[in-house]
C-alpha cells in the first residue's frame, strides 16, 4: 500500500473481519533538526526532542512527555563510568534504548541491571522509584560509541500511583516482521506492526517500534490518526513519505490520515516509530514529576524528601 | 532580557508602580554566571547586594582543612547579600558561586536609598527583609546548636521543597553542619520508616 504524499488511499485493515475502511496518508507536520545538545549527569550528552522543540510540547505528543537522543558518540576509557547519579521519578514510564553501549542501573526497590546494546529497559516509576543509571562497568572500561535514546511515556491518572515496575525487554524477544526484500525487518517493542505484537507491556495504546531496513526498503505503517504519532531517524537516512528525513531528525505527523511508508536510502537504516493515544488528562510537571494537579506534585516532593521512596547510595 | 523580574517581583510584593521601579533599575548591571563561576570571591570587596532572577547561588566559606561550609543557598528571587563587605566595606568573608547558570542584578546601596525615599511601602519591606533575615539566622544557630540530625533535614525539606533535586547531597550536608555519611544515615532511616 505504497501511498503519493497527501493522495487517499485505499487499503485493507482488519484484515480478520473483511472489513474494507478507508485510509489516507499521514500528513508530516513538521521535520526538525536536532538542537543543540545538553549533558545529563556527566554521561548522556543529548538533543531534547520532547518537550523543548517547537510542536512537540507534553500536550502535543501526549503520552509521550520526553525524548532525548544521545547521538553516536565516542567515550574514553573511564575507570569510574561516568552516568546521572541517584534521582527520583513519580507519575510515569521512563523507556530506555541501548543502540550501542551499555547501561546500567540500580533503584531503590533492589532491583538493578544491565541493558546490552540492542535491548530497551522499561520502568513503570509510578508511584516512585530512586534510580541512578551509568555505563556499564566493563563497557565503560574500554570506551566506545555510546548511542542512546530516553523516551518518557505519561501514565493515566489512575496507573500514576501504582506499584513501580520494570521489564528487561531483551532484543532477541522482541517482536519481529521481516520486509519484502527478505533482509529488512520492523522489530516491535510493544504495540502491533503487521499482526507481529511486542513484548512490552503498557498502560495505554503505545506503539513502539524499529524499523530497521537496508537501501531501499520499504515499511509501511498504519495508526489512527487520533494517535499522536512521531519518528527518529537514529541511523542512516530515509524518506518518510517521499520527503527526506535525515540522520537525527525528527518527523512529527499531523492528526490527519493513517498511514505513512519509510523507506531507507542507506544501508543499516534504523528508524525508531512512537504512536500512542493520547490520554487528554491535565499535566502538571517539574523535574522528575509528572502528575495531574499541582496538589501531586508538592505531594510528589513532600514524599521524595521524607524518604517514601525508598533509598539508594549514591 | 529586561528588568522585569525584579521590577514584578517588588510589584508583587508592594504597592509600588512597576514602571517607576524599571526607570531606577535601569542603570543596575546583571551578571550571568555560569555553572561554577563566582559572584565574589572571599577577599573581595563588593558593593552590591544580588537578587537572583533565575539559578541557584550559595554562600560559603573554606576551612584550613579545606572543607566547606554553605551558610546559604539563594534560589531564584532571593536576596543574597555579603553584609561584612557590602555594608562594612570590608573584604568578603564567604564565595557566592553558582550552582546553575544563574542571572543576579546587582543592587546599590543608592538605589536601595532612592527606593527607599521614594516609596515608604519600600522601605517597609526592605525592613522586614531584614529582619526575617535575623530570624533565619537566629533559626538557624539554634537549630545548629540544639536540633538533631533528623530535624535539621526534614525542617530544610520544608523550607525548600525543591532544593534536594537541584543540590548535591554533599552541598546539603555542607548546610545542615553534618557529614555527607551521617546525612546519608538520616535519609536512609527515615526510607525504612516508610517501608514498615
Amino acid at each position: 500500500m505504497h501511498s503519493i504524499p497527501g493522495q487517499p488511499t485505499f487499503a485493507l485493515e482488519n484484515k480478520g473481519k473483511e472489513i474494507k475502511t478507508m485510509t489516507t496518508t499521514k500528513r508530516i507536520e513538521v521535520i526538525l533538526s536536532p538542537v543543540e545538545t545538553h549533558w545529563v549527569g556527566d554521561g548522556f550528552k543529548v538533543h531534547n526532542f520532547i518537550p523543548a522543540a517547537p510542536g512537540l510540547d507534553m500536550q502535543h505528543m501526549d503520552p509521550f512527555i520526553l525524548l532525548d537522543y544521545n547521538a553516536p558518540m565516542r567515550v574514553p576509557a573511564l575507570r569510574i563510568p561516568a552516568g546521572v547519579g541517584v534521582h527520583p521519578h513519580r507519575g510515569f514510564e521512563t523507556v530506555t534504548l541501548a543502540y550501542q553501549g551499555k547501561v546500567q542501573h540500580h533503584d531503590s526497590a533492589g532491583g538493578g541491571g544491565i541493558i546490552e546494546t540492542g535491548d530497551v529497559q522499561w520502568m513503570t516509576a509510578a508511584r516512585g522509584v530512586l534510580h541512578k543509571e551509568y555505563y556499564e562497568t566493563e563497557w565503560s572500561k574500554r570506551g566506545g560509541i555510546f548511542h542512546m535514546v530516553q523516551l518518557w511515556v505519561n501514565l493515566p491518572a489512575k496507573d500514576k500511583m501504582s506499584e513501580p515496575r520494570y521489564q528487561a525487554i531483551r532484543n532477541a524477544d522482541m517482536g519481529r516482521r521481516l520486509l519484502a526484500d527478505g533482509k529488512s525487518f520492523v522489530e516491535v517493542i510493544a504495540g502491533e506492526y503487521d499482526g507481529v505484537k511486542g513484548p512490552a507491556d503498557t498502560h495505554s495504546p503505545v506503539m513502539l517500534m524499529n524499523a530497521r531496513l537496508q537501501e531501499g526498503a520499504k515499511a509501511d505503517f498504519s495508526f489512527p490518526s487520533n494517535y499522536n504519532t512521531g519518528l527518529l531517524v537514529v541511523q542512516g537516512s530515509a524518506l518518510v513519505n517521499g520527503q527526506k528525513a535525515p540522520t537525527d531528525h525528527f518527523v512529527k505527523f499531523a492528526n490527519e490520515g493513517e498511514t505513512f511508508t519509510i523507506e531507507a536510502v542507506t544501508d543499516d537504516t534504523v528508524v525508531l516509530v512512537m504512536s500512542g493515544e493520547p490520554l487528554r488528562e491535565p499535566i502538571v510537571s517539574y523535574g522528575p514529576f509528572v502528575m495531574n494537579t499541582r496538589a501531586q506534585i508538592q505531594e510528589a516532593f513532600d514524599d521524595f524528601n521524607q524518604g517514601k521512596f525508598g533509598y539508594l547510595e549514591d | 532580557m529586561d528588568l522585569q523580574t525584579f521590577d514584578a517581583f517588588l510589584a508583587s510584593n508592594i504597592d509600588i508602580d512597576p514602571a517607576i521601579v524599571a526607570r531606577l533599575t535601569q542603570t543596575c548591571r546583571r551578571m550571568e554566571l555560569k555553572k561554577g563561576e563566582f559572584a565574589l570571591r572571599a577577599g573581595e570587596t563588593c558593593k552590591h547586594s544580588f537578587f537572583v532572577e533565575h539559578g541557584l547561588l550559595k554562600q560559603y566559606t573554606i576551612d584550613e582543612k579545606g572543607k566547606e561550609h554553605i551558610l546559604l543557598f539563594a534560589p531564584e528571587y532571593w536576596f543574597a547579600a555579603n553584609i561584612e563587605t557590602v555594608h562594612f566595606g570590608r573584604p568578603s568573608d564567604y564565595f557566592m558561586e553558582a550552582l546553575e547558570p544563574t542571572s543576579i542584578l546587582l543592587l546599590d546601596q543608592p538605589l536601595i536609598d532612592r527606593l527607599s525615599e521614594e516609596f515608604p511601602a519600600f522601605r517597609n519591606f526592605n525592613s522586614n527583609l531584614l529582619h526575617s533575615q535575623i530570624q533565619e539566622l537566629q533559626g538557624r544557630v539554634t537549630q545548629l546548636l540544639s536540633s538533631s540530625a533528623e530535624e535539621r533535614y526534614l525542617d530544610f525539606t520544608r523550607r525548600f521543597p525543591s532544593l534536594m533535586l537541584r543540590v548535591s547531597q554533599v552541598q546539603i550536608a555542607a548546610y545542615l553542619g553534618m557529614t555527607p555519611e551521617a546525612l546519608s544515615r538520616v535519609r536512609r532511616d527515615l526510607a525504612k520508616k516508610w517501608k514498615k
